[in-house]
């Protein structure tokens, strides 16, 4: 037991932050993040055994995906309707809150909040995959692994959600321009 | 994005293709300038988000909070039935479904042969005649939808306390058609399911406890081939024959034992 616990403490604990960082993307607020993470160790802890060579990181940001949808599913008893493959570039402006606060004093303090809040805003299924690429610099295969997607899948999802966060802030930089006048 | 080398453009990006096909694309943007502007927007939001989002650490409290819930872990052997319950909660929706619809005479016909079993009946073999008649009801066959190994065995993984052998046999007749997570003898156990002919066949895995395997029967007219790999206790539940259901039964047997060479 105790070489189990260390052995777990060597291998899956080291990705501890990165699990951290994938769970404050998916759960609404951080103590919800909080308790993904935790509910996601202890269940890798459970199926440590089972895991045998394969890339760690995966396997546990996978974990804390899966401890998710299932709150997500337990929270919300209504079915889970999956995004449509297409015509997705341009939903969801609505969710983006519509002024920036004026004030702001740093440009780039203000860039930083801005691309938070329109990341945060993303679909979940392009925010999760523009993660794992970009953030936690993971390749195709890893992703595909995580999301549990085909990698076919992972290409194609990957250009919305960059085209998505692009168009976003296109029409924020517009917006602003605007606003100034 | 119109054109129609984007995905590959963006593969090329990402570093995910090899040397030949890159110089294809090198050669492919100096001419198509959407895919130029392409490259730069790619770099643009790479550069923003690696700049802007810092990434974050789990706070030292969390790091507390985890390592307290591993000493308890630690300390508790057996697992305490609450804990797994989650795992089952799954199944609910489905149980509720299906004693009002078609299931409710299969579930009868498990419940009344589970009620008039003899004592010595080992609880592992109703478990698996109960999740089988389950997976052959609507919607609960497959969790995974694949006929690719390299698909259904990582989702074991993170659904799964194990991890059995995948492959698909359509060479031999035996066609993998998908995955499944199931809770078994206290774990959740990974189903892979083939297709031979109009037979399903549920091929159950669990970790190996220090009791013996049972002894192939038939159950409800339902076969149940039983045998160990490695660290792995494996059950193939079918109505096709017993010559079809050990003939994959031998087939994964083989592929365990190339594995364990490896």
């Amino acid at each position: 037991m105790d070489d189990k616990r260390g052995r777990f403490e060597a291998e899956v604990l080291p990705h501890l932050n990165a699990a951290y960082r994938f769970a404050r993307w998916l759960a609404h607020s951080p103590g919800d993040a909080d308790d993904l993470v935790q509910e996601a160790i202890l269940r890798a802890f459970r199926g440590f055994d089972a895991l045998r060579g394969s890339d760690v990181k995966a396997w546990l940001l996978a974990i804390v995906r899966n401890c998710h949808s299932t709150a997500l599913k337990q929270q919300q008893r209504r079915a889970f309707v999956p995004l449509p493959e297409e015509h997705d570039a341009q939903d969801g402006y609505a969710m983006v809150a519509t002024t920036p606060d004026p004030e702001s004093v740093s440009i780039h303090r203000d860039e930083e909040r801005t691309l938070e809040r329109l990341m945060s805003a993303l679909p979940e299924e392009h925010r999760e995959v523009l993660v794992l690429r970009e953030i936690e610099d993971m390749d195709y295969r890893e992703i595909a692994t995580v999301t549990n997607i085909p990698i076919g899948t992972v290409m194609s999802r990957l250009a919305r959600a960059r085209a998505a966060l692009k168009a976003r802030w296109l029409k924020e930089a517009e917006g602003e321009r605007r606003g100034v006048r | 994005m119109g054109c129609a080398e984007s995905l590959r453009v963006q593969a090329y990006f990402d570093g995910e293709i090899d040397a030949v096909s890159a110089a294809d694309i090198e050669r492919h943007t100096e001419h198509c300038a959407e895919c130029r502007a392409l490259l730069q927007d790619l770099e643009q939001t790479r550069t923003a988000i690696r700049r802007d989002l810092t990434p974050g650490r789990a706070p030292p409290e969390l790091r507390a909070r985890i390592m307290r819930a591993l000493d308890q872990e630690t300390a508790v052997k057996t697992p305490r039935p609450n804990e797994w319950g989650r795992s089952t909660w799954r199944t609910r929706p489905f149980w509720v479904g299906a004693l009002g619809g078609i299931g409710s005479a299969a579930v009868a016909a498990t419940l009344a042969f589970v009620l008039l079993s003899p004592a010595r009946t080992n609880p592992v073999l109703d478990d698996l005649v109960a999740a089988h008649l389950r997976s052959l009801m609507p919607s609960h066959l497959i969790d995974v939808v694949s006929a690719d190994q390299h698909t259904v065995k990582p989702w074991f993984a993170g659904h799964t306390d194990v991890s059995p052998v995948v492959a698909d046999f359509a060479q031999q007749g035996f066609r993998l058609i998908g995955g499944r997570a199931d809770y078994l003898d206290h774990q959740r156990s990974a189903v892979v399911v083939y297709q031979h002919g109009p037979h399903v066949i549920n091929v159950f895995s669990w970790a190996a406890s220090q009791r013996a395997s049972p002894k192939n029967t038939t159950r409800n007219g339902y076969h149940m081939a039983f045998w160990k790999a490695g660290d792995l206790e494996y059950c193939a539940v079918s109505d096709t024959g017993w010559d079809e259901l050990l003939g994959l039964v031998r087939l994964l047997r083989d592929l365990s034992a190339r594995d364990a060479r490896q």
